[in-house]
């Protein structure tokens, strides 16, 4: 891969490491015009090339778990693993394309820990899975809520969560009326 | 309502009520405790607003605290969203009544320019606000503008009313000091959406309605 556009100052690319610890898992090379290294990989062996990007290749540093909907199209969803070597200074991305209707990915918070709130986000974002994540709750939208949000198909007006509102308060409330008529029996 | 001083008392019907109501108000509007509810930037010029500069001590609302179980006076500053909104409400159920609203900036008084699917739209959606202040965000003399006009609001409150029922004050008394909360989000009606400083009875007819 030849990179094109490399800001000033940043070292040229080196893809040869990233190559070298890729061996063996079927990759396939995207140029961005951004000029990071970029791999698409299966999704079954996310988990172990980015271990192998973390022990061989010197990324010690999980910059961004993400995900693109890319609605219309199949397979609709493309996950998004950003790593940093600090050694080196260099970047890599990868991408892997989970299944539509059983959207599924393994987690890398073992890896490293701080990945856990990108994979938060991501699940309450798009609903994307994220197997062996310890607490897969929805991060910035109310638990409950039967939609999510970055979707494609999610409609741009959006859909306000105020029924699960309504129903907390109706549930407090109904506690509290409970608790009142038996305080005065 | 009637003054504190004992020349311009009416001698005549309800004489003690309403020189004892005139004396709530007077200690109510101005020892009025905030809650600094800082949900965004405004949180931000909330602070100005308490420090040296604008100096909220001159009005008497200068005693912030962090619990809502010593305060009279939510400030919700900034934007609101479904997330925060059950803790808000928390908050405002947590203080002791009396209790004052003021929904600071365009975010928490109609959701502003956020009209998204995470934020509410506007904070009467969840609960009773008495003065709405415009801006994005307002400066410090906006929201210092809305204390004085809520310190006038409760100036003409009949606090005693939900204790003695409703008499017939002196003439020109100057408006009812009743408030109607409506929810604009179509919530459930029950006792607890009335506005608490309105007397039973007129939270029944609001009810009907």
């Amino acid at each position: 891969m030849s990179s094109t556009v490399t800001p000033a100052g940043t070292p040229a690319v080196d893809t040869e490491a990233i190559a070298a610890a890729l061996e063996g898992i079927t990759t396939k090379w995207i140029t961005t015009p951004d000029g990071i290294p970029t791999v698409e990989l299966p999704v079954e062996r996310v988990h172990e090339a980015l271990t192998r990007l973390k022990t061989n290749a010197e990324f010690e540093f999980c910059t961004l778990v993400t995900a693109i909907d890319h609605f219309p199209a199949s397979p609709r969803f493309q996950v998004i693993w950003q790593l940093l070597s600090l050694a080196r200074n260099q970047r890599v991305r990868v991408y892997a394309r989970p299944s539509d209707d059983d959207a599924v990915v393994a987690t890398c918070t073992d890896l490293w820990p701080g990945a856990a709130f990108s994979e938060r986000e991501c699940f309450d974002m798009f609903g994307i899975r994220f197997a062996g994540h310890v607490n897969l709750r929805r991060l910035l939208m109310p638990d409950g809520y039967d939609h999510h949000p970055l979707r494609k198909d999610f409609p741009h007006q959006g859909i306000q969560p105020d029924r699960l509102y309504r129903e907390w308060d109706a549930e407090r409330r109904g506690q509290w009326e409970s608790e009142k008529d038996g305080g005065s029996q | 309502m009637g003054s504190l001083t004992p020349a311009d008392a009416q001698v005549d019907g309800g004489f003690f009520a309403t020189k004892t109501e005139a004396f709530i108000n007077w200690g109510r509007k101005n020892s009025l405790w905030p809650m600094p509810l800082g949900l965004s930037c405004c949180g931000i010029e909330l602070m100005a607003m308490l420090g040296p500069k604008f100096d909220l001590a001159r009005f008497g609302a200068e005693a912030a605290r962090f619990s809502p179980r010593q305060c009279d006076l939510l400030i919700i500053a900034g934007t609101m969203t479904w997330k925060m909104a059950q803790a808000v409400r928390l908050t405002y159920d947590q203080m002791p009544d009396p209790k004052w609203v003021i929904a600071m900036g365009v975010c928490s008084s109609s959701g502003g320019m956020y009209d998204s699917y995470a934020v509410v739209q506007g904070a009467d959606s969840i609960l009773p606000v008495d003065v709405y202040v415009p801006g994005c965000p307002p400066r410090p003399d906006a929201v210092i503008d809305a204390l004085l006009k809520l310190q006038s609001r409760i100036e003409r409150e009949h606090p005693l009313k939900r204790v003695f029922g409703d008499f017939s004050g002196p003439e020109g008394d100057e408006g009812t000091g009743e408030q109607t909360h409506q929810p604009n989000f179509g919530l459930g009606t029950s006792h607890l959406d009335a506005h608490p400083h309105t007397p039973s009875h007129v939270n029944e007819e609001n009810k009907q309605r």
